[in-house]
Formats: structure tokens, C-alpha cells, sequence
């Protein structure tokens, strides 16, 4: 019993360590903005702590380098158990400009385990409550993959009869002039 | 005197109010020419690809499935919201929307992949060639970027090193 | 005996449900300062019960003497509000004395010591450096306000001392009036609080001792810090502010906590105004204040 009360409670009172393994600290600045009197996320109960071993949740930002890479999991091995992360910024959820630069190894996905991604460069203090607001509960997501395929050929002439497939490849199988 | 200043502060803390804005409950206006996320509109779009090549992040990649069929994605992970891909289109189709709440939980939500019909020439079935040779040397013809692992095909350094980069984790490298 | 028990179990209650209380209280009264919304009231309580479900790390030098020390600090604490006399008088009244209080206050704070020392790691043995020097220069002021007490009552026992004693002279009790002002000028650092907290919880830049505790063992750490702001507080009405202790049982209660609370927004107001001093800055301090409680001492010596 006293176990589910701790686990409900979880969502109420969330502990937040900040990592940043190589970014450009835009995600930082919006970061800090967030726990400003304006946009204040210190009423959800959110907390930034100073050891990843008192933490609950890893706001990470910053592609993985090469350099941070080793520190990055040794601070996410450090949280105990149940933990989340939330990539925060274009850089840690796909890699960012930077994505094919020397230094860089990819998004933070590539080695520690994501929960959450918020991207933006940088995201707005809104967006960012919005991902915690997300995570914990209160609302919903806004974001679904769009796929568009084109039901009818724009040109008439076109019958769709002539066109054969060839292993995933389609073809216009129709040689004679017209 | 140290005590008045701290007085001094605590009032002007106090006189401020409460200036905590209520975001998740009440929306907030965002600017004019605020860039959210980008909306791609497939009727107007001719399958150029000048947003991909334009594209500081290579977030827009390209597959020719065949002559006339060309897919674009959109993949939206490292987009950095600068516009480039709007201002350059010819047929505008993409407009940088005021969308900015996209935090979600897995990542391929945020894609946006368009499969276009290329027309050809009406006489020959061949794609059309550009007026000028300037023109035609910045075509890239067929694109093949892999749609699967999401990577933008060309040639990095990783494939000339042999041994891994940290070694008690695995990290897989393009 | 059942006096002593029952005693015992309601000043002990009363602490364990009041504290989280208070500690949110300072944290909203805090926002609204600083002129944000802050956390609800009852934001400390859902804290330590997340902290109570999260998985138990068994990290830092020495695990076996870091579960002791968690426990310890709390058990620390608690036994000091046994003997502070809540409304009603104190439930170990006749188990113990002055000296033995004196003791038990410093014991919270060599818990944090023991803590800093289990978890061997850089920052945790940088904080407890910190804690020792604010200790050697901090406990004496305590109990040298308890030992002017005792000097004016000419007696150890906590209902005699813990009653208003600084001020039982005849005349205008200077001593009591110098000791008043010495230690509402310290009091932040005995709770742990901005401008002060130098060792505990300061070192968000490093989160000091507490650096390798998770889950359980830093839910008691916190809950050990919690309490110590009220019981400290209790002690300071209990020696400084006691009017109206004599009130039967639901009134004298409910005067005291009234005061505690009192006691803990004007901690409040305080550290929500205040930067943090560094190390040297409060033991000069702190110094200062010492040379000038022991003159407080010889002049009760005096019988002034």
C-alpha cells in the first residue's frame, strides 16, 4: 500500500539533474528560463538537484561526443531506479547541426535511453513545460507522422493499368509513342 | 545599511505580485513571424528537393523510387526552425507553421513524409533537362538516401576508422 | 512512566507530521518573495514519499556505516524533541538534563559528519570539512545560551532551565537581553538555512555529504533536516520566547506551535533575502559573535 502511494507520487515531485554533453548551452539558457519566476515549473513540484544519485529525471542537451560519452552513462547509471529522460533540444534528440561533425556521435539516444524527446533550437520555455506537463500527465500529445501518397496520377493519360511492379520498384511499362 | 536593502528587496518581491503565467492551462501567444514547425504541403510541392539541398541539419531526405515517383521525409529530429527550406521553395509550399508544443515520446512522430509524382516530358517520357548548363550542373538526378536508417548517403570519416571510439559502451556509428 | 511514553509519542507525532509541514511553508513563502507561484503546501510530504520508493544504491566507501548514519541523524533529532518541552513539560524530564541536551544538538550535527565521512567521495569530504569548521564555531553559542540558564536557576534540570531561564535575574537580565540578540543573529545557521547552509544542502554547486545517498536513506537525511528546523525552533521558544507555557494542555500547545510557526517565517523571510556567506566570511562571524556570548557568560557569572 505504501508502496503504490510512493509510486503515485512519483509524477507530484520530480527531481531534475541537468546534463550537458556538448552542446551550445542555447538548451541550457531555456532550460534555466524554465525554473524562472515567470515560467516557474517549481509549482509542479520540479526540483534542480546537484547529483544524479538524488535525481529522478536527466534533462539531457548536447549531442553525444566523443569526449562526454563515457561520462554521459556513468551519470545515467548513477539515478536510481525508476528514472526518465527527456532529450531536450535538436541536438540531443537527432543530433543537431552538428550531427555529422567530427567530435560528434550522434543523438544522446545513441547511448543512454530516451523517454522524451522535446525538440526545438532551442525549444521555447512553453514547449519545455509542455514535454514535463506531457510526461506527467496532464496532457496530451500534439504530434503524429504525416504520410501523403498520391491516390491519382495529376496526368490523365496515365492509366494506372500500365504501371507494373518490379520488386518494390514501380515502373511505366509503356513504350509505344502516344 | 544591509538590513534596508533586504527589506528594500523583499518589498520589491512582494509588490511584484505573482507573475507566474498559467501556461499549461491557458495557451500563449506566440510572435508574427514566429517559426514553429515547418508544414509540408504535398498538392503544391513539384519534388524539387532545393528544400533538402538546403537544409542545414540534412533533415530532408530523398528517394527516387522510379522515374516518376519520388518520396520526400521529413524527418524532424535535428530541425532547427531556421526556414531555410520555406524561403527557398518555388511553390511555397512549406510555410513555418506557430506550432512549437512537439515533445513527444518517440521520436518518429514528427515526421512528415510526402510520395510525389514526378511529371515527365509528354512527348519523350524523359525528366526534363534545364535551360542552361549551370542549371543542369546543379542537378543531383537520382537520390537514393536510405529511408530506413534515416541517414543522408555520403561519405564520412567513421568509415575510415577501425577501431571504436569508447570501448565498454556500443555505440554504432554511420 | 505512561506519562513519559505518551509524552514521548505525541512530541515525537507532532514533529514528524509538522516538519514537512513547515518546510513547505518556507518553500512557498520563498516563491511568493522571489514572486512566483511555488510549490503547494504539501509539496515535502509527496517529496519524501517519492524518495522512499526510489531503488536503494548501495554506493560511496562504506554502505553498511551510510545505513546507520541515515538512521541515526533522524533518531538524533527525534530524541532531542523528547526533550523539549512542547506545551506541555518535556517527556524525558526526569530521564535527563541540560547536558545531556547539549549533547544530543551536537550529535545532528556529527551525523552529518559520519555521513560525509561514509560516503568518501571528493565533494562529500569537501562539504563535512565546511560543516566542521561551522560546528566548532557554532555549537558553543547554544550552549553557552543554555549555560547562562542554567548559571541564573542554579540548576541542570530541563523544566527549570528550558523556561525562560536567561531572564531570572533580578533587575534588567542584560545577559539574557545579549544572549537574545546573539542568537536570533545565528539562528539561520543551527536550522541550516540561507545565509548559512554552508555544509548541508548548500552545495547544490555539489550537494556536499548528501552527494551518494538515493531513494530511502536521503528521504531520512531530509526528513533529519526538516525536523531540525522545528525542534531548533522549539528550543528557541522554549529558552528565549516561553510566555504563556503556563496555559492548560490545548492552549499551551496550540501558543506554542503558533510561535514556532512565527519563528519559522521570520527564518523564512530571512533566508529568501539573503546570499550565502562563504566559509571564511562565517566563522569570522561567528567568532565575533562567540567573544561576545562569553562576555554574556561572565556577566551572568556575575549574576547580571
Amino acid at each position: 500500500m505504501l508502496k503504490n502511494l510512493c509510486q503515485k507520487m512519483f509524477g507530484r515531485s520530480l527531481w531534475v539533474y541537468h546534463a550537458n554533453s556538448g552542446g551550445c548551452n542555447g538548451c541550457d539558457i531555456e532550460v534555466l528560463n524554465v525554473l524562472t519566476p515567470y515560467y516557474d515549473v517549481e509549482r509542479f513540484g520540479i526540483k534542480l538537484v546537484g547529483s544524479p544519485r538524488h535525481a529522478d529525471v536527466m534533462l539531457c542537451q548536447g549531442p553525444a561526443m566523443r569526449a562526454t560519452a563515457r561520462a554521459l552513462r556513468c551519470a545515467y547509471e548513477a539515478m536510481p531506479a525508476p528514472k526518465l529522460v527527456f532529450a531536450i533540444g535538436g541536438c540531443a534528440c537527432g543530433g543537431g547541426i552538428w550531427h555529422d561533425t567530427y567530435a560528434v556521435l550522434g543523438p544522446v539516444e545513441k547511448v543512454i535511453p530516451v523517454n522524451f524527446y522535446i525538440p526545438g533550437c532551442p525549444p521555447r520555455p512553453e514547449a519545455i513545460i509542455y514535454g514535463v506537463a506531457m510526461a506527467v500527465g496532464l496532457v496530451d500529445k500534439k504530434v503524429a507522422p504525416v504520410e501523403f501518397k498520391q491516390l491519382e496520377l495529376p496526368i490523365p493519360r496515365y492509366h494506372p493499368a500500365d504501371l507494373r511492379g518490379r520488386d518494390e520498384m514501380v515502373v511505366y511499362d509503356k513504350t509505344e509513342k502516344l | 545599511m544591509s538590513m534596508l536593502s533586504k527589506w528594500k528587496e523583499a518589498m520589491v518581491g512582494l509588490k511584484a505580485g505573482c507573475v507566474t503565467l498559467d501556461y499549461p492551462a491557458h495557451p500563449r501567444p506566440v510572435a508574427e513571424n514566429f517559426r514553429g514547425r515547418p508544414i509540408f504541403d504535398a498538392q503544391k510541392c513539384i519534388g524539387c528537393a532545393g528544400c533538402a539541398n538546403n537544409c542545414p541539419a540534412r533533415e530532408i531526405l530523398v528517394f527516387d523510387v522510379c522515374q516518376e515517383i519520388r518520396i520526400l521525409q521529413y524527418l524532424g529530429r535535428r530541425c532547427t526552425y531556421c526556414g531555410r527550406c520555406a524561403e527557398v521553395c518555388p511553390e511555397k509550399a512549406i510555410t513555418m507553421s506557430h506550432e512549437f508544443e512537439t515533445a513527444t515520446n518517440k521520436i518518429g512522430d514528427l515526421q512528415q513524409r510526402l510520395d510525389l509524382f514526378m511529371s515527365t516530358c509528354q512527348r519523350c517520357g524523359r525528366c526534363f533537362k534545364e535551360s542552361s548548363p549551370l542549371e543542369q550542373l546543379k542537378l543531383k538526378g537520382y537520390r537514393f538516401d536510405d529511408l530506413d536508417n534515416e541517414l543522408w548517403i555520403f561519405r564520412s570519416r567513421a568509415y575510415l576508422e577501425s577501431e571504436p571510439v569508447v570501448d565498454d559502451i556500443k555505440i554504432e556509428l554511420d | 512512566m505512561i506519562w513519559m511514553i505518551a509524552g514521548g509519542l505525541a512530541n515525537v507525532g507532532a514533529v514528524l507530521l509538522i516538519a514537512p509541514l513547515c518546510e513547505g511553508v518556507l518553500r512557498k513563502v520563498t516563491a511568493r518573495l522571489q514572486s512566483r507561484k511555488g510549490p503547494p503546501l504539501w509539496q515535502p510530504y509527496f517529496d519524501l514519499l517519492k524518495l522512499l520508493g526510489k531503488e536503494d544504491i548501495e554506493s560511496g566507501e562504506s554502505p553498511a556505516l551510510q545505513r546507520f548514519v541515515a538512521r541515526l541523524s533522524l533518531a538524533a533529532v527525534l530524541t532531542v524533541a523528547c526533550l523539549v518541552p512542547m506545551g506541555f513539560a518535556a517527556p524525558l524530564n526526569g530521564a535527563g538534563d541540560v547536558i545531556l541536551l547539549i549533547y544530543l544538538l551536537t550529535l545532528c550535527g556529527i551525523c552529518t559528519l559520519l555521513g560525509g565521512l561514509a560516503a568518501g567521495s571528493t565533494y562529500s569530504l569537501l562539504g563535512i570539512g565546511r560543516e566542521m569548521m561551522t560546528m566548532i564555531a557554532l555549537e558553543p553559542l547554544f550552549a553557552i545560551a543554555i549555560l547562562v540558564g542554567a548559571v541564573h536557576v542554579r540548576s541542570f534540570r530541563l523544566d527549570a532551565v528550558l523556561n525562560g531561564s536567561v531572564y531570572a535575574t533580578q533587575g534588567i537580565p542584560w545577559s539574557g537581553l545579549i544572549l537574545l540578540v546573539v542568537m536570533v543573529l545565528s539562528f539561520q545557521a543551527f536550522v541550516q538555512k540561507l545565509p548559512f547552509d554552508i555544509s548541508e544542502a548548500e552545495t547544490e554547486i555539489m550537494e556536499g555529504p548528501l552527494v551518494e545517498y538515493s531513494g530511502p536513506k536521503l528521504a531520512l537525511f531530509k526528513y533529519a533536516q526538516m525536523a531540525r528546523l522545528v525542534v531548533h525552533s522549539g528550543l528557541f521558544v522554549a529558552l528565549f520566547a516561553p510566555w504563556g507555557s503556563e496555559l492548560a494542555f490545548p492552549l499551551g500547545w496550540l501558543l506554542f506551535w503558533a510561535k514556532v510557526l512565527a519563528l519559522v517565517l521570520a527564518v523564512t523571510a530571512v533566508a529568501a533575502t539573503h546570499a550565502r556567506y562563504r566559509i571564511d566570511q562565517a566563522v569570522r562571524y561567528f567568532a565575533g559573535l562567540l567573544a561576545v556570548a562569553f562576555a554574556a557568560l561572565a556577566l551572568a557569572g556575575y549574576g547580571h
